[in-house]
């Protein structure tokens, strides 16, 4: 059973999620990639390598699953929206606050929560929402 | 050879990169099937620092199953074995609907739903659904990228790097 259920109060923040990530983790079997390459970067129009966007909406995900458990892993739904890119070399915490309580099939509940990624700079890299289903 | 960054690039080592105008709304992604393994699901815990005794023994679902963000790579590879999109991504929704357990193979049917043109960028969205052996839907997906990140009135020219194109490995 996970940390929310259908109890929880709207305002309750899931607990955060971080992590400091470094080009390492996107090594890409040795291919050269935006995600590890400063040219390949460049010629693409950026300033520098980033981070792979799934690899930083892992940390929303790990934070789902961790507040909803079973509750993630079937009926979990996610609306995520990338603003910024995080650096290869970024600290990055995801955030969550339960919002809305909405009822579903069986008697269940659907807890929504605003979610976030922000970055050592305070920069939200990525926002949107999720939810898992209790009770 | 590569950039300036006042062009868009025009090519890569899998051949042109598609252009807004060759994205055409309701063109079908071509069908893939997708068995994961237990190798990938000890991948995907990795690269995400996921662990989970779910992810590495044994689930209520019984047996081991993958963490759900498993499904993000498949419809990815989806999209680029119809168009050469490098790009980045914007937008992400996605729907846990059965746990992914390895050995099951799953077919990801795929198409193009829109795209649009805002700040002189160019967006395209598409779906990906991805169903078991016995037709049950596992994950239903949606996703946007943006083709370049300069802005469409720079010319396209150079050889990119990097492509869209991977290896279809997690």
């Amino acid at each position: 059973m996970g940390i929310i259920t259908a109890e929880t109060p709207i305002g309750y923040d899931l607990p955060p999620v971080a992590r400091r990530f470094n080009v390492g983790m996107f090594g890409a079997g040795g291919v050269k990639t935006i995600h590890n390459d400063q040219a390949a970067a460049e010629a693409e129009g950026l300033r520098e390598p980033i981070a792979v966007a799934p690899q930083v909406a892992a940390l929303v995900f790990r934070m789902m699953r961790l507040s909803f458990e079973a509750g993630w892993i079937v009926g979990g739904k996610s609306d995520l929206t990338f603003r910024r890119p995080v650096g290869v070399h970024d600290f990055c915490v995801a955030k969550g606050t339960v919002v809305e309580k909405l009822p579903e099939a069986g008697g269940r509940t659907r807890v929504v929560c605003e979610v976030s990624v922000e970055t050592e700079k305070g920069v939200q890299a990525i926002v949107g929402k999720c939810s898992g289903v209790v009770g | 050879m590569a950039k300036s960054s006042q062009t868009r690039i025009a090519e890569d080592e899998y051949g042109l990169r598609a252009t807004y105008d060759d994205i055409e709304i309701g063109h079908e992604l071509e069908e893939m099937k997708w068995v994961v393994t237990e190798e990938d699901i000890e991948k995907q815990c990795q690269m995400d620092e996921d662990f989970h005794e779910w992810y590495v023994l044994d689930s209520p679902w019984g047996g081991r199953i993958a963490p759900p963000q498993i499904q993000y790579r498949p419809p990815r590879w989806q999209l680029s074995r119809t168009f050469n999109v490098r790009g980045l991504f914007y937008k992400w929704t996605l729907e846990n609907v059965k746990p992914i357990k390895p050995g099951d193979e799953i077919t990801v049917r795929g198409k193009i739903l829109n795209k649009w043109i805002r700040k002189e960028r160019e967006f395209i969205e598409f779906e990906s659904i991805g169903t078991d052996a016995t037709g049950d839907i596992v994950f239903k997906t949606t996703r946007v990228h943006v083709l370049d990140v300069v802005k469409r009135d720079a010319p396209r020219a150079g050889v990119g790097i990097d492509s869209g194109i991977k290896n279809e490995k997690i």
